[in-house]
């Protein structure tokens, strides 16, 4: 599973493609106040980014990724330590 | 109201002042670049507002507009001012769209045609170089002036703007700028305000990207070769660079914050404050235990009081907004309701980069539009009236604003015919507002003040301007509700002067604690002329009331165990709390007077919101409710 919700964390792994767009806004509307953990994403659809860029959901980590870590997560905010 | 239209009403009106302002300093100095920079940028930002809502004419007018302001800043020529007065056309007739939008929901069938008029007016004065810059690239280097400067190759900017249902094409906007060689600099932006989450529609893409690559064209163009008709690609000139590296260090760092983060900050410090207060009761009971522990907590409460005020001071200080952005609408109303009228009227205004705190600069702008169509459509005269009372043709209206201590005032005065007292006595008699006799005994400064009463409105035939319903009475009650006053002053013939008087901030109350029977109730300070303590024989029954001479004045005396519904206790000396009722005197009675507190009043609710006379409650420091009192209210 590429979106899963665990522990209140919303965990993003591998390549998340299109589809994965409408289960992370129906895991963020059911889970208001879950935060998104981004370590092992590789690859993000344009369509589950735009859900991240306007839920502003905190990070918990960032991704291994370059250019989603440089590109992507710094428009998002971390959750703070 | 949709939330996004009602940020655009705000945000528009800004942006429209802002322009306006600008292009207003422009005409004063034609080289002023940091003001060709800031209307260009004003009217860019106002283009992609405009373009979320059905107003497609505006957004055509204000591209033409940010267009020829982009060559300007190009151009070493300034601009003439046959031009900038077009510019202003063009953003005057945005501002009465804006109106439009909020008052009728559109812009009307005519504003193709009118946009028409307006572009051809800007084109007619454009210059030959019609080889416009793109208008993104300015901004999007200003964005990323530090990136552009550090970049050690040529730079090319990028602008990708993905159809909005490519997803269904299969196409994935991000996996194409991840192929972007050489990215320097990347702005996703949204195509709007982002919506709540459940109005999100995931599968249309929301976003476009502007960013800048040190790659070559071909390579660039090679990056995009399966999008190509959704971007445009342009090379960065140096100069361009240059300039936008020079305006950045200069730029206001600002934070745009919903106002309801800074109520809740603004509520936690009164509430702050009121723990705080309750130390000094604990400091109280532990002085009569220990009072050396009881010191140490009087100076611990000391230092937490020094903190808690910095710290309010400091939420007053972001909730301070100049009253300017709320004010600039009204030249240009007053210029068309002076047109529709057959006047010409000249407005001054001074003053109006006063900062008050925010939720008066925003509620004042309604009774003060109140207040200057009053002064148009019955203070000014007809040019002819004018001349034959030796007057210029031309209507004078001032607007001064003032800051005096914690309070601001506002002055609106015109020049016009003034207000007959004669004539305010013969309506309010006539509407029943006061007996003949009373009417008569008044002096002409209170009769003046009939026009504050409910129902009364000078207007003979209700015009079109004004005499919509909304009288004086609303305007002094908008005022009261800002615990303002308002004061008016007028000599026939030569004008009328209308002066507000307003608290600056309004998180915290002053309060006097009253005593009533076993009650207490809280009174708001600015309510209270004085306090006095007087011989309870000295009060005298005058007809159906009492009344006691002060200072040699008759005073009239209420009691105000009985207008809460109790009954007087007889004391040989009478408590007297001195207030004001249509700026009279009166004298209100009450058992004894307590401490002077600061407390955060909220506004009346539940069971408490439908009864006369309570402004709202505010918690004490030992944890108990106090009703806070409507004076004004209460002895109307």
């Amino acid at each position: 599973m590429t979106v899963r919700l665990s522990d209140g964390v919303i965990i993003l792994e591998g390549a998340c493609l299109l589809d994965d767009a409408t289960i992370l806004l129906d895991l963020m509307l059911a889970h208001p106040a879950a935060t998104i953990d981004l370590d092992k994403c590789t690859r993000l659809h344009m369509a589950v980014a735009q859900v991240l860029l306007a839920a502003q959901r905190p990070v918990l980590r960032p991704p291994d990724d370059a250019f989603l870590r440089e590109r992507l997560a710094v428009l998002l905010p971390t959750v703070a330590n | 109201m949709d939330e996004m239209l009602a940020q655009f009403l705000i945000e528009g009106r800004e942006l429209v002042a802002q322009a306006e302002d600008d292009l207003n300093a422009l005409i004063a100095s034609p080289n002023d670049r940091a003001r060709l920079d800031s209307a260009f940028r004003t009217i860019h930002t106002l283009k992609g507002s405009v373009a979320l809502f059905d107003m497609a004419p505006a957004g055509r007018l204000l591209h033409v507009a940010e267009d020829l302001l982009d060559t300007a800043r190009g151009d070493a020529t300034p601009l003439d001012p046959a031009t900038l007065a077009a510019l202003i056309a063009a953003i005057d007739q945005t501002a009465r769209w804006i109106d439009s939008i909020e008052a009728n929901g559109g812009i009307g069938g005519d504003a193709g045609s009118i946009a028409d008029t307006l572009i051809a007016r800007l084109r007619a004065d454009e210059g030959n170089d019609q080889s416009a810059p793109s208008s993104w690239l300015s901004p999007l280097l200003e964005r990323h002036a530090d990136a552009a400067d550090a970049a050690e190759a040529e730079l090319i900017a990028f602008r990708y703007r993905p159809d909005p249902e490519c997803f269904f094409r299969g196409d994935d906007p991000l996996a194409v700028i991840a192929g972007v060689p050489d990215l320097v600099a990347l702005d996703i932006l949204p195509l709007a305000p982002w919506p709540a989450l459940p109005d999100f529609e995931p599968y249309h893409c929301s976003v476009m990207f502007e960013g800048l690559s040190m790659a070559g064209d071909a390579e660039l163009r090679t990056a995009f070769r399966f999008v190509a008709d959704e971007v445009d690609i342009l090379p960065v000139p140096a100069r361009q660079a240059e300039t936008a590296a020079e305006t950045v260090p200069g730029a206001l760092q600002t934070l745009r914050v919903d106002v309801a983060r800074i109520d809740a900050l603004a509520n936690g410090v009164g509430e702050l404050i009121v723990a705080g207060n309750a130390l000094s009761h604990v400091a109280a009971k532990v002085d009569r235990i220990d009072p050396r522990i009881g010191a140490t907590i009087r100076a611990a409460q000391t230092d937490l009081d020094r903190a808690v005020g910095a710290m309010r001071r400091a939420v007053m200080a972001v909730r301070s907004v100049s009253l300017g952005p709320n004010l600039r609408r009204l030249p240009r109303m007053v210029r068309e309701l002076a047109a529709s009228l057959g006047k010409t009227v000249t407005f001054e205004m001074t003053g109006d980069s006063t900062e008050v705190d925010k939720g008066i600069a925003d509620a004042i702008f309604e009774p003060l539009l109140h207040l200057v169509r009053n002064a148009i459509d019955h203070g000014i005269e007809s040019e002819d009236g004018r001349r034959a009372a030796g007057k210029a043709a031309t209507g004078l209206i001032r607007l001064e604003v003032k800051p005096d201590g914690d309070h601001v005032m506002i002055a609106l005065s015109d020049d016009g015919a003034g207000i007959d007292p004669a004539r305010i006595r013969e309506i309010a008699v006539a509407k029943g507002l006061i007996e003949r006799e009373a009417a008569d005994a008044l002096e002409d400064a209170q009769a003046l003040r009939l026009i504050f009463a409910p129902g009364f409105s000078t207007a003979a035939a209700i015009t079109n301007v004004s005499g919509r319903g909304v009288g004086m009475d609303a305007v002094r009650v908008a005022v009261e509700q800002l615990s303002g006053r308002i004061e008016i002053g007028s000599v026939v013939g030569q004008g009328t002067a209308i002066r507000l008087r307003l608290p600056l901030n309004a998180i915290m109350t002053r309060l006097l604690i009253v005593r009533v029977g076993a009650d207490r109730y809280g009174v708001p300070l600015d309510r209270i002329a004085e306090t006095v303590s007087i011989r309870a024989s000295s009060i005298m029954a005058v007809g159906a009331g009492r009344a006691c001479v002060l200072r040699d004045r008759t005073l009239p005396v209420l009691s105000l165990a009985a207008m809460l519904g109790g009954a007087d206790i007889a004391t040989p000396t009478a408590k007297l709390l001195v207030t004001e009722a249509g700026g009279e005197p009166v004298g209100v009675v009450v058992d004894g007077f307590g401490e002077r507190i600061d407390g955060l009043v909220r506004p009346r609710a539940g069971i408490l919101a439908g009864v006369p006379g309570i402004a709202g409650t505010t918690m004490l420091g030992d944890g108990g409710v106090l009703i806070v009192l409507d004076l004004a209210e209460l002895v109307a």
